[in-house]
């Protein structure tokens, strides 16, 4: 059964198109231009209860207005959402309270004050009983090893620290589903690693739903069994995360290393990269060029000493879904 | 102890006003100026006359020190909604299980407990203690003046409620939030006593919420109003906060569809 369900989600903004200079502001004094930008179109999809969800796309692809939608602070401009039986934009306050946040480029915690503080509000406006509250400071601290700054000013603290302290304030209140939008922004690469395993124990151990932006394919690759791909606000791909290597990885390397300095003569639709010491790196599409000829070709012609096969990394499949290189292997067309 | 989640709100922004005690200092003098200005400019203007169409400068000098303590106390923050939604933190007080407008009410209430008394009791004791102000009609007209008092700031802060949720179509409110305390300070009658408007300009007012923040509570605590008057103004009031508020909450529910959230 679908826990969030997403039905034709769109969503336009619309954005004052201002030339630059002086004659461009009185120009938009008199006459404004507007331009409609659709951040979201029709997108659907749904999630199961304690399911972990990579949600990537490029800068500007509708990532962040989508968690936005569900989180109850957007309406959407047509579709509909609905979260738990609740629909979040129009039941806010009875939904929100049974959600987690986190905004890896906004802090809800008071700038001025302890962090303690900050969770001591949450605590009030959340209305979470003593007990809840201190077993769950209690586990987090230690999890995400806070002990040593939890007195400190907001202010005072390092990037890698406030996320941390933010991911708490966002889980104080035990909340079923939570939405992560790019929670390890500017975190090192320790930071990271804690944050991510925090973040998996929480959904093993807690059952809890999670979403989660980001643009660091490992924390998708180390957390979330599923992925949907956005792009230009549309939804490119949902599935999962071998599977998209399946789908759009259509690239293969064959890394060859020959007895002796080699000339190459060109062949059509690969393409050859020189290695150094007599190694050479063919790289081609699946579809275009059948392994076993061009392994033939290459044994009859030259004398080799090895040869590897490799498939690309997810990373380098997800640039080309972005620039709009990849190929859908199973319908052969070029996505938009 | 569990509070609750206005309360803590209130709390916070009580406590977290005590971090500037400079400014809160220069608070307290600029409230004092502004009272003794205003004095010296009526004491000219009598010129030695001990009542003009049947206004004492006592009662005048009451009205000012009233309406202007009040107006320390009351002091919305007209740029709380416009700040968040020009910061984009907008989108995080969304996620709050709690009322927007309650809220607002909250982080107002802890500023106004605040500011009465640190603000208004200093300046008011030194404004009495300098100049002398005229002492309440009885107590029964001194507790009716609490309540609308009350009353007053509800009606202040339903406008301002009702001026920030313009924000969400225009985002730099400054100017109308501008014209907005030009209104309220002139018309309110916290500068010039209403008592001196010219009959059309008052026959006007009584139309407007203005004359319901301050002169009101002013009028009945100097005993100007039979009881019967009393329950007339203080409904009058009443009226202006239900119907500002409403206007502004439909333009808050309005506004939600058309949030944009800044800087990503």
């Amino acid at each position: 059964m679908s826990f969030i369900e997403v039905k034709n989600v769109s969503k336009t903004f619309c954005i004052n198109k201002r030339q630059s200079g002086v004659t461009g502001m009185l120009a938009n004094l008199f006459a404004p231009k507007y331009e409609i930008k659709e951040a979201v179109k029709d997108i659907s999809f749904s999630i199961g209860q304690g399911e972990m969800v990579g949600f990537i796309g490029p800068n500007g692809a509708g990532k962040s207005t989508t968690i936005k939608m569900l989180s109850g602070i957007l309406f959407p401009e047509s579709g509909e959402i609905t979260v738990g039986g609740l629909i979040p934009y129009k039941q806010r306050k009875a939904y929100v309270g049974s959600i987690g946040v986190v905004f890896g480029q906004k802090s809800q915690l008071q700038w001025d004050l302890p962090v303690i503080d900050s969770f001591e509000l949450l605590k009030a406006i959340y209305r979470v009983p003593e007990e809840v509250y201190q077993k769950n400071m209690k586990r987090y601290t230690e999890m995400l090893e806070m002990g040593g700054f939890i007195h400190q000013p907001v202010r005072q603290l390092s990037l890698g620290q406030r996320m941390r302290a933010d991911i708490v304030a966002a889980l104080l209140h035990s909340p079923k589903i939570v939405f992560f939008d790019e929670p390890t922004i500017g975190v090192d690469v320790v930071g990271k690693e804690t944050i991510r395993n925090f973040i998996r124990e929480l959904n093993e151990q807690d059952n809890v739903t999670m979403l989660f932006t980001t643009h660091d394919m490992q924390d998708i690759e180390k957390t979330c069994d599923r992925l949907i791909i956005i792009d230009a606000g549309r939804k490119v791909y949902d599935g999962t995360l071998p599977g998209i290597r399946e789908r759009y990885g259509t690239t293969r390397q064959l890394d060859v290393e020959f007895s002796l300095q080699q000339e190459i003569e060109p062949m059509e639709k690969v393409a050859v990269v020189d290695l150094g010491d007599n190694k050479k790196r063919f790289v081609f599409e699946s579809h275009e060029i059948h392994i076993n000829e061009l392994m033939n070709q290459l044994l009859n012609r030259y004398s080799i000493r090895d040869m590897n096969i490799s498939e690309p990394e997810i990373e380098s499949i997800i640039r080309k879904i972005y620039s709009g290189e990849a190929r859908d292997a199973k319908s052969g067309c070029k996505e938009a | 102890m569990k509070l609750s989640p206005y309360f803590a709100y209130a709390k916070k922004c009580f406590l977290g006003r005590s971090a500037y005690r400079f400014d809160h200092l220069m608070n307290i003098l600029s409230t004092c100026l502004q009272i003794f200005i205003f004095w010296g400019i009526y004491r000219a203007l009598y010129g030695g006359n001990s009542e003009v169409d049947g206004i004492t400068l006592p009662m005048v000098t009451t009205n000012f020190m009233l309406s202007m303590g009040l107006g320390a106390v009351f002091c919305t923050n007209d740029y709380f909604l416009p700040d968040k939604i020009h910061d984009g933190s907008i989108s995080t007080e969304l996620l709050r299980p709690i009322s927007f407008p309650g809220r607002m009410v909250a982080e107002n209430a802890g500023n106004a407990l605040f500011n009465l008394i640190f603000r208004f009791a200093p300046a008011l004791l030194a404004a009495v203690l300098t100049i002398g102000m005229s002492a309440p009609a009885g107590a029964a007209m001194f507790g009716m003046f609490l309540i609308s008092a009350l009353l007053g700031y509800g009606v202040l802060w339903a406008i301002s409620f009702t001026v920030q949720m313009s924000a969400f179509w225009f985002v730099n409110v400054w100017s109308i939030t501008t014209i907005k305390n030009v209104f309220i300070n002139v018309l309110s009658g916290s500068m010039i006593p209403l008592w001196f408007m010219p009959g059309w300009m008052s026959g006007v007012l009584r139309f407007t919420p203005f004359s319901s923040i301050y002169f009101t509570p002013v009028q009945i605590y100097l005993g100007q109003l039979n009881n019967w008057e009393i329950a007339e103004k203080c409904a009058v009031q009443l009226v202006w906060i239900v119907l500002i508020y409403l206007v502004g909450d439909m333009l808050w529910r309005k506004g939600q569809r058309k949030l944009v959230v800044q800087g990503g």
